[in-house]
């Protein structure tokens, strides 16, 4: 197969391809816009390939982060056809499927985050949450004892934060979260992945201060459980299991005895069965309809909330139909935990 | 701008480890890190295999002694042999102390830190957190930094040292985010910014701002640079980018084929194949495509490196990155074909001379990581002992500025200065007779480097290439930057780094011409072998009224004698 002569293994498929960029310089511009760069692309070019093209030879002033160009620095997150991703890992190829208009990419910044130029947003918030919220081992081992020994670390140890130290901190699941584009203060999904691997650290000693962060206000009972950000995911890490597992050790260290996290749930809960307003602006726009959802979702809650005594977060719906149907069923399940907690509290 | 105890310039693994050791040294000292990428974005986090220490996790009968030992023949004898029996010595501490503060360390069967065979290593010592180990480390020391209240100046990009009268006074930055020219008085500056193997641009592995920059701005205010012609070249980079295909492609049992549909490795290396070292198979893969064995392309010469016969099942469940790799930036499945690949630049073991301690020639300036060159790697670096080099050695840095911060006085940065700072860059957007384009520049750049000299360098080739470089420096009077804004202005940053790679690119050429023998990464067609006589000493390139000027200084001895370096 090697024969098979060099003209023929080189010919490259190539087209022109359009790509609407996202333009906006405060110092200049008074509103966003878009501009269109139609430029020849081959198979096997990435997005952020045909940008560093566009820059190079049609329009320097194009701005966007890239640095090591292989998906591992993080650094490249930005909205491809209205999805948060990496460009240095996305082939345009596969991205013309997704376009609205045939032809045509849309290239659009991340979103939730302050914009500074074109494609290129804040990433310092991330960083102030990431302080916050204690993001980092606080050892057991004393600093003058340090690099004497090693700590003995079982594999079911390692297992349980080994998938987590895969987040590069691109922010794409930051931009995808639907509780953030409404609660700028929420602490978003990468910072709360990042605190459940530390919790979940034995060399960690202060899991008990970051627990307490975590189910104050904008905290972890602010997410509603859409999925969107584990969707999103450009390294496939199981964020849910992480809010999950942060739930449930809040319930398991105060769960009964302090209701805190669960009052502060179901506060937040009737806030939105109350002003439906709040579901339609927070909870995505989802492919899966209603009936997925109470189908699929609603029987899990509830066995959360028959397990746990205490209310889930709200699941997933397309805002713009069945929404009555969504808010009947939710009053339902509210009731069944209301009346479960009663029963709890004689 | 109140003046900094320690500004340190780059925020990998070698600025973070000097950050938090100089905290830990003295916390009352003003410790500020400079970065142009935030901090865990560097590129030591492209660091997959691991980090070598002798810890005998593995196996029991390692010792340091061993691990020395390797170093300073896998350098090809021209590392400082005082200088690698600390890099050995402080390895397993270093290790340990990364564990002690939270890397994900993989573990072994009795839980301790596991550890790997790697090239050049007489025994499996190197470190590893799956294949992610230099992410790892790197998220740990940003997180510890951020614990230490570290001040953190992320995308800055630093411009030149303030020196006056041989006195450094402090450094001077432009905040990419407004585009101000920001002064840092210092008492010292601890120079941290990677490698220069970008400089062969699209035939590099290296993230796009390893440009050297720290180098350069070291080397313009008349700091030594040392060993400069010494880059090491990876055998297989992937065709359109030189992103690298690790090791494991070929260790499953790939196959090396050129367009012949010949596996030539047969005729270099008959027993290894394509497991050979990998300047061995570097330069063997370099021949073929010279002798006109490779596949041409628009996007340059290559050879195939051939995985379709190891089976869908193989190639999904052992190599699943590698398959990613091709597919995201070649648009190649390796399942289906071949993936088009060439050696590619991939590591710097030249930069600023430092002493073991991470100290300059010049007061108060300190230098570590891949930046600096102390020696540990010699003429050829092994694999594993570079993010050991960064961690040890970004550690003593940040420990002996901060012992010595004391004795010097804080330096004052005068408006003046800033303000010609300020106009010298902005003469790159005039727009009277400024024309070339940075992009035009940089590729040319990168094709006079692979070609004169890359893997196998002569001569007439290094001087044709100087000769170019003289001429693309010319050509880069007259660069235009057309993006005029002040905030994020990549387009001025970009500019800013061919200029350093410019610069950094004559000291890596007039050291290969002036070195007449062969050594580690370092071949000479015209001089094929080593010449210990003339040349176990080391490179020393300073600038001398605008061109390099060359000198020597010994290599330190005394532990193992000069042996002919063969596996
Ligand atoms: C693909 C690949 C795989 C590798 N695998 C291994 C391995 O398995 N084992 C191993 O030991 N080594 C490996 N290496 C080598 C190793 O990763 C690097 O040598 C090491 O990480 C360099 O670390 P550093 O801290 O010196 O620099 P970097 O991590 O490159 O950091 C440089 C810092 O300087 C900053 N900076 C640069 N210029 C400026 C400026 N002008 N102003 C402000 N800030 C600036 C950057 O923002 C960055 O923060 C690998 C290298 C590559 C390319
Ligand atoms: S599940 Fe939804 S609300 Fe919760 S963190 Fe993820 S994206 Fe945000
Ligand atoms: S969790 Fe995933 S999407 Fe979010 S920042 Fe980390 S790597 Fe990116
Ligand atoms: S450039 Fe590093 S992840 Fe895309």
């Amino acid at each position: 197969m090697h024969m098979t002569g060099a003209a023929e293994q080189h010919k490259e498929e190539k087209r022109d391809i359009t790509f609407r960029v996202f333009r906006f310089n405060p110092q200049v511009d008074i509103k966003p816009y878009f501009d269109d760069y139609t430029i020849p692309v081959e198979r096997g070019i990435t997005v952020l390939r045909a940008l560093n093209y566009i820059k190079e030879h049609v329009d320097p002033t194009v701005s966007f982060r890239a640095f090591c160009q292989a998906g591992i620095c993080g650094s490249c997150g930005m909205r491809v056809n209205g999805i948060s991703k990496l460009a240095c890992t996305t082939q345009v190829w596969e991205e013309l499927d997704r376009c609205k208009e045939p032809g045509i990419l849309k290239v659009e910044p991340l979103r939730n985050m302050p914009p500074i130029k074109d494609l290129i947003v804040d990433m310092d918030p991330l960083v102030d949450k990431m302080k916050h919220y204690m993001n980092w081992i606080d050892s057991s081992m004393p600093e003058s004892e340090m690099g004497k020994k090693e700590f003995l670390v079982s594999e079911d140890e390692f297992l349980k934060y080994d998938k987590a130290t895969d987040c590069i901190l691109c922010a794409s699941c930051v931009s995808e979260c639907t509780i953030l584009r409404a609660h700028k203060e929420y602490v978003s999904p990468a910072v709360l992945l990042k605190s459940y691997r530390m919790n979940v650290d034995s060399r960690d000693t202060i899991h008990d201060t970051r627990l307490a962060e975590l189910v104050k206000d904008h905290g972890v009972w602010d997410c509603t459980h859409c999925y969107r950000c584990q969707e999103t995911c450009v390294k496939s890490i199981p964020i849910m299991d992480a809010i999950h597992g942060i739930r449930e050790n809040a319930l398991e260290v105060r769960g009964t005895k302090d209701t805190s996290g669960a009052k502060h749930a179901e506060a937040f809960m009737d806030d939105i069965a109350k002003k439906g307003k709040l579901v339609e602006a927070t909870l995505p726009f989802r492919t899966n309809g209603v009936l997925w959802t109470v189908k699929n979702l609603l029987p899990m809650a509830v066995k959360m909330i028959m397990k746990r005594r205490t209310p889930p977060p709200p699941p997933m719906v397309k805002p713009s139909k069945g929404i009555k149907a969504f808010r009947e069923e939710f009053r339902e399940m509210t009731e069944h935990v209301k009346d479960d907690q009663q029963s709890h509290n004689k | 701008m109140k003046p900094f105890d320690i500004v340190i310039v780059g925020g990998g693994g070698a600025g973070l480890y000097a950050a938090m050791e100089a905290m830990k040294t003295n916390p009352s000292l003003n410790i500020a890190v400079l970065s142009k990428v935030y901090p865990n974005r560097s590129h030591t986090s492209a660091a997959q295999g691991g980090a070598n220490a002798a810890l005998a996790n593995k196996a029991k009968d390692d010792t340091v002694e061993m691990h020395i030992f390797d170093t300073i023949k896998g350098s090809d004898y021209l590392a400082d042999q005082d200088a690698v029996d600390i890099l050995c010595s402080e390895a397993p501490k270093i290790i340990r102390e990364l564990d002690n503060i939270g890397t994900p360390w993989s573990r072994l069967d009795d839980n301790t830190i596991a550890q790997r065979p790697f090239g050049g290593a007489g025994r499996p010592r190197c470190c590893y957190c799956a294949d992610k180990t230099g992410h790892t480390i790197l998220q740990t020391l940003y997180e510890q930094c951020l614990k230490k209240g570290v001040f953190f100046f992320n995308e800055y990009f630093s411009l030149s040292l303030s020196v006056n009268n041989s006195r450094m006074r402090g450094l001077l930055a432009m905040n990419m985010k407004t585009g101000k020219i920001e002064a840092f008085p210092a008492k010292t500056v601890i120079f941290a910014t990677g490698g220069y193997a970008k400089m062969y641009w699209n035939r590099s592995s290296n993230a796009a701002g390893n440009t050297g920059d720290g180098q350069a701005i070291a080397y313009r205010a008349g700091i030594p640079l040392k060993d400069m012609e010494f880059v090491q070249f990876h055998p297989t980079g992937l065709r359109k980018s030189g992103l690298l295909v690790t090791e494991g492609a070929r260790g499953e049992g790939g196959y090396l084929v050129n367009k012949d549909g010949e596996r030539f490795m047969a005729r270099y290396a008959p027993e290894k194949m394509e497991l050979g070292p990998r300047d061995l198979v570097s330069r063997s893969i370099e021949t073929e495509i010279l002798q006109d064995r490779g596949f041409d392309s628009p996007a340059g010469k290559y050879i195939h490196l051939d995985l379709t016969h190891l089976g869908a099942e193989l190639i999904k469940s052992r190599l699943p990155q590698i398959r990613e790799m091709s597919m995201n930036f070649e648009g190649v499945d390796p399942i289906e074909e071949p993936i088009p690949v060439r050696p590619t630049a991939h590591y710097s073991m030249g930069g600023i001379d430092t002493d073991n301690y991470g100290r300059t020639v010049m007061d108060g300036v300190y230098a570590a990581g891949e930046c600096a060159c102390v020696s540990v790697h010699g003429a050829n670096r092994l694999g594993g002992n570079s993010l050991l080099d960064i961690l040890v050695f970004g550690r003593i840095a940040g420990h002996t500025a901060a012992e010595e911060a004391g004795k010097f006085e804080p330096g004052v940065i005068s408006p003046e200065e800033i303000k010609a700072k300020d106009e010298e860059l902005r003469s790159f957007m005039q727009s009277s007779g400024h024309y070339e384009r940075y992009g035009a520049l940089r590729e040319e750049l990168g094709q006079t480097l692979a070609l004169n000299v890359g893997i196998y360098r002569e001569a007439s080739k290094i001087s044709r290439g100087m000769d170019e470089l003289s001429l693309l420096k010319e050509r880069f009077k007259k660069i235009r930057v057309f993006d005029s804004s002040d905030i994020f202005n990549t387009n001025l940053m970009q500019v800013l780094e061919l200029q350093n790679m410019l610069d950094l690119a004559e000291t890596v050429a007039a050291g290969a011409l002036a070195r007449e023998e062969s050594r580690g990464s370092h071949t000479r067609n015209d001089f094929p072998t080593r010449d210990d006589e003339k040349w176990h000493k080391h490179t020393i390139a300073t600038l001398d009224n605008g061109t390099v000027k060359l000198g020597q200084k010994p290599v330190t001895m005394g532990r193992y004698e000069l042996q002919e370096r063969t596996y």
